[in-house]
């Protein structure tokens, strides 16, 4: 049987016209693409910082 | 292939997922697959637009409008979301009422939160009416309407819900607990089952339609009696007006007929009343002429044999007869010379001493108690000498006698006039006491 209390906390506000700006301006746009080009340069800057630590 | 390539191949592979199930109006699982595309590859303007796209089907306007502007922003050429923004802010007061329609279902979703459920469905209800494609006002809606366990009014906001999006999860669950409460559930189940059970057919097995049913005795004496109320009715509706209207049009035709000989006997009736009328009219005048004839020569008739009458009481020396009849003469109307001539010397006579002897007559039916006869004597004397002042006093007494006190008072006042120191004016003013 249906829970109403559950059932209505699940409802959320709708996205309102004059909060669209804040939502692009505060939206994450990151993609896979991104995560995987973050993790590349961060396993680089990790292989130089350990060279130069081996010099 | 680096990464960067098999993630905008997996893009891909998502949002063709998307687009089918788009396709097929399954929103919600198309939703998703667009959301996981565009993690992939952020760059995929098709799938953000697709999911701007679905957003604005489901009434999310502002979250379509989000999708539309980075994409445009992240594409600012040759990119179909220009043209869907160009479209909504193009019309004017567009984003104004989807604006005002969104904030109403916030604040009704505060309101419900607030146990204020009543409130809540008022607002949802106006929203979904101005925009009927908002789904998450309409399972709100259908919500609070489950919740007051008004599950005919949630279904019908769920049978929306399922017309714009087949296969939303929640307002499928939704709508099988409210098939459930309905009853409508175990009609889609027996449905099912009679669609879906199979036997092997002989040869000789025919195939009824499900509209075919046995008819039981009841059911042909129904027909039967239903059939006679139709055939009543055919005949009372359609062959009893059409006879009923020939019968009222030849009943017409005779009436007029019969009332146009009656028009023409009424005029004959008029005419000749009036040539009875004229003839009746006709009659009378010449009855009255005749009359007319027949007194004048009467009255001549009867004076000369009232003088003849007169001349043989004299012969017979009855003077009184002769006096009596003398008064009854009229005498003008005799106009032969000899006649007059008697005449004349009669009423010398009668002026000489006629009078008297009416005056004694009238005296003496005074005293047998006839005052009218006696006045009628006092009269016919008066006229052969009007001026007879003891007439005028026995007359004036008689009336006196009478009760007609002004005749009297007048007579009295006559013979005061005449000579007012006579004894009979004295007298006179005595009998009328002034």
């Amino acid at each position: 049987m249906i829970n109403f209390e559950e059932e209505l906390s699940r409802f959320k506000p709708s996205l309102e016209v004059e909060e669209v700006e804040d939502a692009i301006i505060n939206g994450d746009l990151t993609d896979m693409s991104d995560l995987l080009m973050d993790m590349v340069k961060q396993g680089v800057r990790n292989k130089e910082g350990k060279e130069q630590s081996d010099e | 292939m680096n990464d960067t390539q098999r993630c905008s191949r997996i893009s891909n592979v998502f949002y063709n997922r998307g687009l089918e199930k788009a396709q097929i109006r399954d929103l919600t699982g198309a939703a998703e697959c667009l959301k996981k595309s565009l993690q992939f590859n952020k760059y995929n303007t098709d799938a953000r637009n697709l999911l701007g796209l679905i957003c604005y089907e489901v009434g999310e306007t502002a979250q379509a409008l989000l999708q539309w502007v980075v994409s445009s922003n992240l594409q600012p050429e040759h990119n179909r979301a220009s043209y869907y923004l160009h479209e909504i802010q193009g019309s004017p007061g567009r984003l104004e009422d989807e604006s005002v329609h969104i904030r109403r279902y916030n604040q009704a979703l505060v309101q419900a939160q607030n146990d204020n459920a009543q409130l809540a469905i008022l607002q949802l209800r106006r929203v979904v009416e101005h925009k009927p494609n908002y789904i998450q006002a309409h399972m709100l809606l259908a919500l609070l309407y489950m919740g007051q366990e008004d599950y005919g009014k949630a279904g019908k906001s769920l049978y929306k819900v399922l017309q714009i999006d087949r296969n939303n999860p929640r307002a499928s669950w939704y709508m099988s607990i409210v098939k459930k409460n309905t009853g409508r559930a175990d009609v889609e189940k027996r449905k099912l089952k009679n669609a879906f059970s199979h036997h092997q057919m002989e040869d000789d097995d025919i195939i009824l339609p499900p509209s075919y049913k046995e008819n039981t005795g009841w059911q042909t004496i129904l027909h039967i009696v239903a059939g006679l109320a139709i055939g009543a009715a055919f005949v009372f509706f359609l062959i009893m007006p059409s006879q009923e209207e020939k019968l009222n049009e030849s009943h017409n035709q005779e009436i007029n007929g019969v009332l146009e000989q009656l028009n023409q006997k009424n005029m004959d009736i008029d005419s000749l009343t009036k040539e009875r009328d004229a003839f009746r009219e006709e009659r009378d005048e010449a009855q009255g002429r005749l009359s007319e004839i027949e007194e004048e020569n009467g009255g001549i008739i009867r004076q000369y044999q009232q003088l003849v009458q007169i001349l043989r009481a004299y012969r017979l020396d009855d003077f009184e007869t002769a006096v009596q009849l003398y008064s009854d003469l009229d005498g003008t109307q005799i106009t032969d010379g000899p006649m007059q001539a008697i005449i004349g010397e009669i009423r010398e006579d009668m002026e000489e001493s006629g009078y008297q002897v009416l005056a004694d007559l009238g005296s003496r039916a005074r005293d047998e108690g006839d005052p009218d006869q006696a006045i009628a004597w006092y009269q016919k004397s008066l006229a052969i000498r009007p001026d007879n002042p003891q007439v005028l006093y026995d007359m004036a007494m008689v009336y006196q006698g009478k009760g007609e006190d002004d005749t009297a008072n007048e007579l009295f006042g006559q013979i005061i006039m005449s000579d007012p120191d006579s004894e009979l004016a004295q007298q006179a003013r005595t009998a009328r006491g002034y």
